[in-house]
This record gives structure tokens, C-alpha cells and sequence, in this order.
């Protein structure tokens, strides 16, 4: 077996063990690495990938992450991971070990791309959109996912400015919600069809239905999420997401999406 | 005549004729003639699925048996462009089989055929998501046939499977990523771990793995093969096997309700 290879298995131990004895101690603690601590942990994570680079050869680090070992171990150990998630009620997002094996996948993508565009002659825009696009939605993903908010409102015509988060807490917003309209059409077995609401923010009114979010301030979106008859009122549930690394992912994803356009018009190298 | 999923039986009978024989003229070196039945099946299907898109008055593409009649679709016009790209007639045969048997079960165990979509599909990205995922499906399907056949080394096939897998990649790529764009407008995430999606994920890093696999210089055949088999399933399991999961029962993927 090759030192590359010993150099994984040894990695994937390592991870595991901590993992396991870190989830002993406490769950992970997304919400300590919100911002600023996860931009300043960014940077210096972007800083270590630009000096292992420089280093190039001469770092032991450097050539091991751009094995084809490494390369390997990187893909193959996302899909088991995507697999057991996918066997999971609950996602396992937040665990430990999920956390590293997508450290990891970023590390070593990013020092791939790096060395890709410098030296895939021939293929480069190919490798750089493909390897670039996943890169910068993994970064988003993962970098972005302390600062990411999900949010449920109640709507009546009452105006309200508490929301509810994902694990309970209440939140209070910065503006004030109200519904002001509702319509609603079934199809003929008693199937919603289509619904939409008009909702006052503050006070300017919005009309929101569903695939149709409305926008408040950078990187804030209102859906229309569902209804529900309350004697004569009706009450309509919106959620409210705030994602502020919401560009990175969206270019991250068209760059992807180019470089897919470009594999299947290039097709395998003869 | 009544119309929608009632006159099926004509058109998928008369689909998986003109199927057999293009397979049969293919065998017999007939290359024009195949090429012209084969069109004509892929015709014939495209014919019902439009009355079936007019009648139902929306896309038909929610319903379980709606998937399969598009895989049905994607296979003929696969094996056809297979035969016509590389002459593979035992391919288009292959194809025109799996075909015949998607359309069977749609047949003899039709799903509920119900007539509803609810607010969350009427969106733009719904026809483009689901009929490039179902695209990539036969042809992934297709290069994962052609790469166990590799392993019996009797012809060479390494361009033909390299190719599929490459298409089939960038099409299930493509799917993906409307996809996310898709529920980023319709609930505010990208990317929320939904089994169908943690699947769909699991399936691409497989094939990429296998695709990977070449290009940093493992050229064993049957390893790739095994990852291809492996991607195989996982794929079976995003595309249907989710529906049987508890890890599912949240999803806006499940097609049988």
C-alpha cells in the first residue's frame, strides 16, 4: 500500500475518533462560529490554501492533498457520507464528522483548482468551471451555514413581528408582517390548485405565492409556505430565510452549470 | 375515443414493434432501415406523451408511471443514437428491451394517473428538472451496461461507455443544479438534505468517482466497473427507492402520493 493511501486511512481514524469523542462532550456548536468568527476562520483557511500552494512540492502537506490518492479519498468519502445522510431521518449535518470530512473536501478541492489552472493545458476552462463552481457552492455551504437563518411567521391581519426559528427560539424581526388578502382555488377532488397572499410589510403591501419570494433588504427572502382554516379567519404560514452567503452559492451553481455545458459538448479526451 | 392513459396499450404496443424490428434490421446490417424504424418508435411515443401533456393539462412528469414513460423515451432515443454514433446494434437491442419493459409495467401496474399538481411544481424549472434528470438517468443506465460488458473484453467499447458516462454526468449535473435553483424559489434553500437529494448527491460522487478514477490513472476495469454498479443503485434508489424510505416521508420528491 502506497504512503498516500496509509496517510487517509490514518486521517479518516483520526477524524473518527475525535468525532466521536467530541459528540460525547457536546453537540456541534454551529451557531458559536456565526459571523464575524466565520469569516476570520475563512480567511485564514483561504490564507493556508494559498501558502500550501506556494509551498508546492516542498510541503509534505501539499503532496499528499494532491495525490490521486487524495482525489479519491476525497470523492469516495462525500459519497458514503451523502449515502448514510440519505439513510437518515434526521440530516446528521451537524456533526462532527460530517464538519471534517467537508473541511477536508474543500481543502483539497481548492488546492486541486489552484494547481488545475496552472496546469490543465488544453482543458482548463473545462476544469476551472467545473472544480471552481463546486468549490465556491461548497464554500458557501459550508463557511455560510452558521450565518444561515430559518425562519416561521403566522400571518393574520393582526401585524406581528416575531418569528420562530428552527430549534424553537422566538425571533424578532425588523420589520412588521400582516396578511391582508388571501385567495385559494381547488381543483376538483378538494386539492389546493393554487394560493396566494397579499402581505403588508410595514407598510408597503406585497403580493406572495408559492415558487413567487418576496425580497426584504440583502440576502432576506419571504415565502409563502402554506394555509390554515381557522374558523372564519385564515391564517397563512411564511417562511422567512436570511442567507447572506446566498451569491456565492448562486455563482458557484452557474459556473457548475457551464462547466457541464462545456463536458458534454467536449466530451472524454481521445 | 377516449383519451389519455386509456389508449396506451396502442401506442406502446405499436412502439415496441417498430422498437424490435429496427433491433432485427440492425442485426441484419439494414442500418438505414433500422435508423428509420427507430425514429418511428421514438415518434409514436412522442405522439402520446403530447396527447397525454394536452389532455392531463399539465406537464406529465409527477406521477411515478409518468417517470417511466419518459425513460421509456430517453432509452429509444439513447439506443438510437448509440447505433447511429458507433453501430452498437446490441445496444439499441438492450435499449428497445429496457423500453419494452418500463412500458409493460406502466401498463400492467399503473399508479394512480391523478390529474393534480400541487402550487410547489407550477414552476418553469419543473419540465427542464425533471426530463434532463430522466435523460441522464438512461444514459448513465446505458454506460453502466457498457462498462460491465467491457469487463468480457470482446469488443472494444472504452469510447462508447467513456462517452455515455461523460453526457450522463453532465446532463445529471445539469438536473441537480436546476434543481436547487428551482428550491431556492420555492422554500429559500439551495440545498436541504432532503433524502432524495442526499441520494441524487451520493449518486453524482459516484459516477464522478468512477469518472475520477480514469483520469488520475486507475485503469482497472473492474474497479471501475464496481463503482459504476455501486452508482447503479445508489441511482435505482434516488430515482424510486426513496418513495420506501422513512427518511422520505417529508419529501416533495415522493411520487406516489
Amino acid at each position: 500500500m502506497s504512503r498516500y493511501s496509509l496517510t487517509s486511512l490514518l486521517l479518516i481514524a483520526v477524524a473518527v475518533v475525535l468525532s466521536a469523542l467530541l459528540e460525547g462532550v457536546m453537540p456541534f456548536p454551529v451557531e458559536f462560529f456565526r459571523f464575524p468568527l466565520n469569516v476570520i476562520l475563512f480567511v485564514l483557511w483561504g490564507w493556508g490554501i494559498v501558502e500550501l500552494h506556494r509551498a508546492g512540492k516542498r510541503s509534505v502537506i501539499t503532496r499528499y492533498l494532491l495525490s490521486r490518492q487524495a482525489t479519491i479519498v476525497s470523492i469516495a468519502l462525500l459519497a458514503v457520507g451523502c449515502l448514510v445522510m440519505g439513510l437518515h431521518t434526521v440530516p446528521a449535518t451537524d456533526s462532527y464528522l460530517f464538519v471534517l470530512l467537508n473541511l477536508f473536501v474543500i481543502t483539497q478541492l481548492a488546492m486541486v483548482t489552484l494547481r488545475g489552472w496552472r496546469d490543465s493545458s488544453g482543458v482548463r476552462w473545462l476544469f476551472t468551471l467545473c472544480h471552481l463552481g463546486l468549490l465556491l457552492a461548497l464554500i458557501a455551504g459550508f463557511w455560510g451555514a452558521p450565518d444561515t437563518r430559518i425562519m416561521r411567521a403566522e400571518l393574520t391581519d393582526e401585524p406581528t413581528a416575531i418569528a420562530l426559528s428552527e430549534d424553537g427560539s422566538v425571533v424578532q424581526l425588523d420589520y412588521k408582517l400582516s396578511l391582508a388578502d388571501f385567495r385559494v382555488d381547488y381543483y376538483d377532488n378538494g386539492v389546493p390548485s393554487a394560493y396566494e397572499a397579499e402581505v403588508d410589510i410595514d407598510d408597503s403591501r406585497v403580493r406572495l405565492a408559492v415558487n413567487h419570494p418576496h425580497r426584504v433588504g440583502l440576502g432576506e427572502h419571504i415565502y409563502l409556505t402554506s394555509f390554515e382554516q381557522r374558523g372564519e379567519a385564515i391564517c397563512c404560514v411564511v417562511q422567512i430565510v436570511r442567507q447572506p452567503w446566498r451569491v456565492v452559492m448562486f455563482i458557484g451553481i452557474l459556473l457548475m452549470i457551464a462547466g457541464a455545458v462545456l463536458l458534454f459538448i467536449r466530451g472524454p479526451k481521445r | 375515443m377516449s383519451a389519455g392513459w386509456s389508449i396506451f396499450p396502442i401506442f406502446a404496443v405499436v412502439a415496441a414493434a417498430m422498437g424490435l424490428m429496427s433491433f432485427i434490421a440492425a442485426l441484419c446490417d439494414r442500418k438505414r432501415l433500422a435508423q428509420w424504424l427507430i425514429c418511428g418508435a421514438i415518434g409514436v411515443l412522442s405522439l402520446f406523451i403530447a396527447q397525454l401533456w394536452i389532455v392531463l393539462d399539465r406537464p406529465p412528469m409527477r406521477t411515478m408511471g409518468e417517470t417511466r414513460l419518459w425513460y421509456s423515451f430517453f432509452l429509444f432515443v439513447c439506443g438510437a443514437f448509440a447505433y447511429r454514433r458507433w453501430g452498437y446494434s446490441w445496444l439499441l437491442g438492450f435499449a428497445v428491451m429496457m423500453a419494452t419493459v418500463f412500458m409493460a409495467i406502466n401498463y400492467f401496474k399503473p399508479q394512480i394517473h391523478d390529474q393534480t399538481l400541487m402550487p410547489a411544481l407550477q414552476s418553469v424549472w419543473f419540465i427542464p428538472h425533471v426530463s434532463i434528470y430522466i435523460f441522464s438517468y438512461a444514459l448513465l443506465g446505458c454506460a453502466t451496461v457498457l462498462s460491465i460488458y467491457s469487463l468480457f473484453g470482446r469488443r472494444d467499447v472504452e469510447e462508447a461507455m467513456q462517452s455515455l458516462t461523460w453526457g450522463g454526468v453532465a446532463f445529471f449535473t445539469i438536473g441537480m443544479l436546476t434543481g436547487a435553483l428551482w428550491a431556492k424559489e420555492a422554500w429559500g434553500e439551495y440545498w436541504s438534505w432532503d433524502a432524495k437529494e442526499s441520494w441524487a448527491a451520493a449518486t453524482w460522487l459516484f459516477y464522478l468517482l468512477a469518472m475520477h478514477l480514469k483520469q488520475s490513472g486507475y485503469t482497472s476495469r473492474g474497479l471501475r466497473t464496481a463503482v459504476m454498479v455501486v452508482a447503479f443503485i445508489s441511482l435505482q434508489m434516488c430515482w424510486y427507492g426513496v418513495n420506501y424510505l422513512p427518511s422520505a416521508a417529508e419529501s416533495v420528491h415522493v411520487y406516489n402520493r
